[in-house]
């Protein structure tokens, strides 16, 4: 038996899938131009927070640990770096801090945060997938009712999101100051949403990446 | 070049054919203007009477050329030859005429017209009713109207979400200024027009605005359009449906000019458009005249004659006699005098017609003919004649002698109807104007505004200035712009033009009954006397006549027929058309295909798969797959050769004998936190919780109100005020919501936070005799002694490297392990753990088997076994049920309800049946006395049934009525089939009764 630990991201099966019109399959996909490219985010923390936006020392702690002030104004993101809050709720937020250890980000909010608080590890239910090119929006109002032109522009430490329903399964989606799109979606959900954004972006040339 | 086509009109050729008819067009044509060109006359046989037909329109309203477009698996219905672009290697095929459309068999029942009056069918083929079916088929098959592909759909079609401040329907004159004034304010505007190319009626007019031919002057708004980033244009695009919260549906045509068929490019799109605010400027159709036999193919509306010979450069005849109530149509008599043919004479039914387009008309020399109609047309496949008689001015009498024409094309026009369709969507009930001689679109119920010919104004300088206030009206009630029309007025030239007459139904020598038909709806034969007829026989209201005489029934929804089959109707009940009223008109516009309504949800995409992180390994090993929800979990993994039976009897045996691993990892999980947690969740459960030490894990199910059991699981204490909380698998979203539910609404008081965490953990079930000695190879840190880790209990730990969390529960009644890690680790620890057990012959083991595992011990499955009627007490699980409970639970008060202390409630039981190998049918009904007169008392019915080769025996659980006290009595099972199979009823548990291998 090896020892060696295998680690399989949500999209793992996907990496290097492409879909385009006249392209043919024997190519790889970073031949093929495409105007809509999926990257899958390396693994991440992700942590489910729970709290009260109305308690300063809970924001104020939660801003310590992150190095990222917590988003109370709904619909928003803020971002530090690897780190990043989402706005989900009036009293739920999602962290996410690129290449952290889940349980040691777990306890170091623990060890600021008091009251009634929870804080949930959920990195191996969801990950983090941008969508990339001039594709990118339309694909977009392929996928979800939500008028995402309606926001204002991200900028680097800050914009918009939502969570909302994404094809037929759901998705917290927000906007990049490049444009560009993140998408949080679920693992069990994964499968059906690569197939579905790969048939959505196959008109305009779709491929999909490892980050 | 084409008998019919213009000198001057030239282009590149298409060819295409018609009913296998090899023909060339020229591109820009429709398949109507294409056919046209090329004189045929009959395109296809009328729906009842199987009367040759010809072109009538050139639009939407096209009632007769309706046609099968491509063969196979692409083929599409009922097109409209007049919206149907040609396109090189086009094939088109008549829907109506069979064998063809020049020998129709039904034309022998056509010639018999006068014997089908309406309701035809109804009164001839009701009786014997067994029959109806048999005729239905003939008569059908007979009349036609398109077939449908029975291959799967090759194209690809989806939806696109859209969202603006100002939605413009149409892309004439109205909609095309009203876009340029909310386009300038900075409004998001997305215009949408049927046509390919935008212009609507100026396409097709020699009108000059701005000092601009109507054609170049379009040419110049559409480019300035183009030029804004704010404006989206969308041709070939028909608006179809006007929905509450101003929601509109758009039907997209990307590919169908072009004839292709491709994966990888979406022939139609639909756009479901959220539009703040609406401007409607969808124009207007003209309305034809009703006269006897005005069907015969060479009678065409005024409007759509100009439109052949000015857009397409087809001349659809030689000698044209037009036929008016109304100046506007001698634009036709002008355009067709500069084609070099014949205008015969004009047939004006007024008095004295005397506006400035009379007087050009008259002015070339022109014959114009007062107060006379065309009262009859004359010719089989194509007009010969026109009979003309003077007419009173009530336009309700012959008074004079009849006159023949020679022609061989008779264009009419009786005015012009608004196009109101999708105003009457929203729920606006038309308002009926003697002026305009139409319905205005009525009181607005949504964020719109009418513009142009939908609203009755039909000269141009009105509509353009309409549409531009309509526009910068829309555009301000959206937040942008100041109101106020910012573009100068366009200047048009302008003629002074009469009144026109209102003529419903030209008069004939004869009385309506007794002339030849006179057609008010083309498509389904409807005549001025069918709905004459319809009110002698009682029917007064408009929708009953409209559904008695099939009136506005075809695929063109009357939009030609109905104002004069209301008009008439009127007049026979001697009452106004305002008192009559219309029908109303729902989405959708024209048809719409259902591939563009499904979009992308469909084959694989239809419903979402949900997969486990160990789905591959699964599919690797050749499982078969069970839908739970929206997950695939493994069933049964069949070796080579092996019956489901064979597998699933393999998988238990190893299971009991030795070990075998599941996937459990579908089951919800909730996290729960907070200093109320135990109280909370004490509350939800019938037992309590409030003792339950970290570590330590507890089963419990949940009820409604209603005392009723709707979701079971365990529940573990992970630390201080922090549970996990396992759900069924279906339950899981419902579970969630519920908790958030009584949280939220009923104690907000109690501070605990729920989160769901299914897709999280992945969960490897290993169970069996051998479980521990697997478990031990792959963890070193917990102590896996049952002293140390007994059932009911959780620890911390590494399984396989990765930190696990590890539960000792049991679905199946044997020593078992549950191991927890992270999804993205699922996979290799799920190998690790096959690997481990590899020297035990470990087995994977799908839901089949799970479901006779558990079934051997008497396990329910929530919606198995129960179906939301049943109370603990019925499952014989009244130890679950806590009693000193300080706080009630939910259902506690139902459960004393005096319908749930009756001693025959149906109760779990089991059953066994007398031969050993017969397995019961789940849902079979149970009977005490297998020989009582049908119908037989039922007394409970069989919830779950299988074979347990663990026992050597088929097992059932059933609910049966006082169960619980009837053990050992035989009961029967009444099949479908007339045989019975009898069973003893025996305890729920039939495998280790007193549950001790699970202990181990």
């Amino acid at each position: 038996m090896s020892n060696a630990i295998k680690v399989e991201s949500p999209l793992n099966y996907f990496h290097g899938s492409f879909n385009k019109s006249s392209a043919s399959d024997s190519l790889f996909n970073n031949q093929v131009d495409c105007d809509l490219v999926i990257k899958e985010a390396p693994l991440s923390a992700h942590l489910n927070l729970r709290g009260d936006a109305n308690d300063r020392n809970f924001c104020a702690a939660v801003a310590e640990v992150l190095d990222v002030s917590l988003p109370l104004q709904p619909g928003t993101y803020q971002r530090n770096g690897g780190s990043s809050i989402y706005w989900l709720g009036p009293s739920e937020w999602l962290i996410v801090q690129e290449g952290a250890d889940p349980a040691s980000l777990e306890a170091a909010l623990r060890e600021s945060l008091t009251g009634h608080i929870s804080i949930v590890d959920v990195s191996g239910g969801q990950t983090c997938i941008n969508l990339r090119g001039t594709a990118a929006a339309t694909v977009l109002k392929k996928s979800s009712v939500y008028d995402f032109e309606g926001w204002d522009g991200a900028t680097a430490n800050s914009g918009s999101v939502v969570q909302t329903t994404f094809a037929k399964a759901s998705a917290a989606v927000s906007n990049r100051s490049d444009g560009s799109y993140d998408l949080v979606i679920r693992r069990s959900f994964a499968d059906y949403l690569a197939q579905w954004l790969l048939d959505a972006g196959g008109e305009f040339g779709c491929r999909i990446e490892q980050g | 070049m084409s008998a019919n086509r213009l000198p001057t009109h030239t282009g590149a050729t298409i060819d295409f054919t018609f009913n296998g008819r090899a023909l060339k067009g020229i591109a820009g044509d429709t398949l109507a203007s294409a056919l046209l060109a090329n004189g045929v006359d009959v395109v296809g046989r009328s729906f009842k009477y199987a009367r040759p037909r010809g072109i009538f329109g050139h639009g939407a309203e096209e009632p007769n050329g309706i046609i099968q477009l491509g063969s196979g698996a692409g083929t599409v219905p009922n097109l409209k030859a007049t919206q149907v672009e040609l396109y090189q290697g086009l094939e088109a095929f008549s829907v109506n005429g069979w064998p063809s459309v020049d020998v129709d068999i039904m034309g022998i029942i056509g010639a018999f017209g006068r014997l089908m009056p309406p309701g035809f069918y109804y009164k001839t083929f009701m009786y014997p009713k067994k029959l109806w079916m048999t005729y239905e088929h003939f008569i059908r098959k007979a009349a036609g109207l398109g077939a449908t592909p029975v291959k799967d759909d090759p194209d690809s079609y989806d939806r696109l979400n859209q969202h603006c401040d100002v939605l413009v329907v149409g892309a004439g004159p109205a909609g095309l200024v009203a876009a340029r004034e909310a386009a300038r304010t900075g409004a998001r505007v997305i215009i949408a027009d049927e046509q390919s190319e935008f212009g609507g009626s100026l396409l097709a007019s020699k009108q000059s605005i701005d000092g601009l031919i109507a054609r170049d002057w379009v040419a110049s708004l559409v480019a300035e359009l183009g030029a804004y980033s704010n404006v989206q244009m969308l041709p070939r695009s028909t608006v179809f449906g006007y929905y509450d919260h101003n929601f509109l549906t758009i039907l997209e045509r990307r590919t169908d000019h072009l004839g292709l068929t491709s994966a990888h490019q979406v022939r139609q799109r639909m756009h479901r458009v959220r539009a703040a605010q609406v401007v409607l400027a969808t124009g207007a159709f003209e309305r034809p005249l009703v006269f006897a036999h005005n069907d015969i193919p060479g009678v065409m509306l005024a409007s759509s004659v100009s439109t052949y010979v000015n857009r397409y450069g087809v001349a659809p005849g030689n000698k044209l006699v037009l036929f008016t109530t109304n100046d506007n149509a001698y634009q036709t008599a002008l355009d067709w005098h500069q084609t070099g043919r014949d205008v015969v004479a004009v047939i004006d039914t007024r008095r004295d017609p005397c506006g400035d387009m009379v007087v050009a008309v008259k002015a070339l020399g022109i014959d114009v003919i007062a107060g006379h109609g065309v009262i009859e047309a004359q010719g089989n496949k194509r007009v010969k004649r026109a009979l003309i008689a003077p007419i009173n001015e009530a336009g309700t009498e012959v008074i004079g002698a009849v006159r023949v024409l020679d022609c061989d094309l008779i264009a009419c026009s009786g005015g012009w109807s608004p196009a109101i369709h999708l105003s009457s969507h929203t729920g606006a009930k038309p308002v009926w104007d003697e002026n305009i001689v139409g319905f205005r679109p009525g009181e607005s119920k949504q964020q719109e505004r009418s513009a142009g010919a939908c609203r009755g104004t039909f000269d141009l300088a009105g509509c353009l200035a309409e549409g531009a206030t309509a526009g910068a009206d829309a555009a301000n009630c959206s937040g942008h712009g100041e109101g106020s029309t910012q573009f100068p007025m366009c200047a048009v030239e302008a003629f002074e033009e009469q009144p026109q007459q209102a003529l419903f139904l030209v008069p004939h020598s004869k009385s309506t009954s007794r002339a030849p038909s006179q057609f008010v709806d083309f498509q389904l034969d409807v005549s001025a006397s069918a709905i004459e007829l319809a009110v002698r026989e009682g029917f007064e209201s408009v929708e009953h006549v409209k559904r008695y005489t099939a009136l506005g029934f075809g695929t063109d929804q009357g939009k030609l027929g109905n104002i004069n089959g209301m008009a008439i109707l009127a007049n026979a009940l001697n009452q106004s058309i305002a008192e009559t009223g219309t029908t109303i008109f729902r989405p959708s516009y024209t048809p719409t295909t259902f591939g563009a309504i499904a979009g992308r949800d469909v084959n694989n995409l239809f419903d979402p798969e949900r997969y486990t992180a160990m789905h591959r390994w699964h599919m690797e090993q050749g499982a078969e797959f069970e839908n739970v929800g929206q997950w695939k979990r493994p069933w049964y993994f069949p070796h080579q050769g092996e019956s489901m039976q064979d597998a699933v009897d393999r998988e238990g045996l190893a299971v009991r004998n030795s070990v075998g691993i599941l996937d459990a990892t579908t089951l919800g999980k909730i996290d729960i936190q907070g200093p109320d947690a135990a109280e909370f969740i004490s509350r939800i459960y019938s037992n309590s919780y409030l003792k339950l030490a970290p570590g330590k894990c507890r089963y419990g199910v949940m009820l409604k109100e209603d005392g009723m059991i709707f979701d079971d699981g365990v529940c573990a204490c992970l630390g201080d005020n922090h549970y996990l909380m396992f759900t069924t698998t279906g339950g899981a979203a419902g579970v969630l919501a519920w908790l958030e539910l009584w949280q939220q609404t009923e104690w907000p008081e109690l501070q605990v936070y729920f989160t769901s965490v299914t897709d999280h953990w992945t969960t490897a079930t290993v169970t069996g005799p051998n479980a521990r000695k697997v478990i031990a190879k792959v963890c070193s840190d917990i102590d896996l002694s049952n002293e140390a880790f007994p059932f009911m209990d959780w620890r911390d730990g590494t399984v396989a490297g990765i930190k696990a969390r590890v539960f000792r529960i049991s679905f199946t009644g044997e020593l078992c392990y549950e191991v927890n890690v992270p999804a993205h680790y699922g996979r290799h620890v799920w190998e690790a753990l096959i690997a481990a057990g590899e020297e035990f012959d470990i087995t994977p083991y799908g839901t089949e088997t799970m479901h006779i595992l558990r079934a051997e011990k008497g396990f329910i499955i929530v919606g198995q076994d129960t179906d939301g009627s049943m109370t603990p007490a019925d499952m014989n699980m009244d130890w679950v049920v806590g009693k000193k409970k300080t706080f009630s639970f939910i259902g506690k008060r139902s459960l004393r309800r005096s319908d749930m202390l009756r001693e025959n409630r149906k109760q779990l039981v089991g059953l066994k049946t007398l031969e050993a190998k017969t397995v019961l049918p789940e849902g079979a009904q149970v009977v005490f006395d297998a020989k009582q007169a049908i119908p037989m008392s039922m007394q409970g019915h069989v919830t779950s049934s299988y074979y347990s080769a663990n026992l050597g025996h088929a097992i059932a659980l059933a609910v049966v009525k006082g169960g619980h006290s009837r053990l050992g009595q035989i009961v029967h099972c009444p099949l479908a089939d007339g045989h019975t199979i009898a069973a003893e009823i025996v305890s729920s548990v039939f495998y280790d009764p007193k549950g001790e291998r699970h202990h181990v």
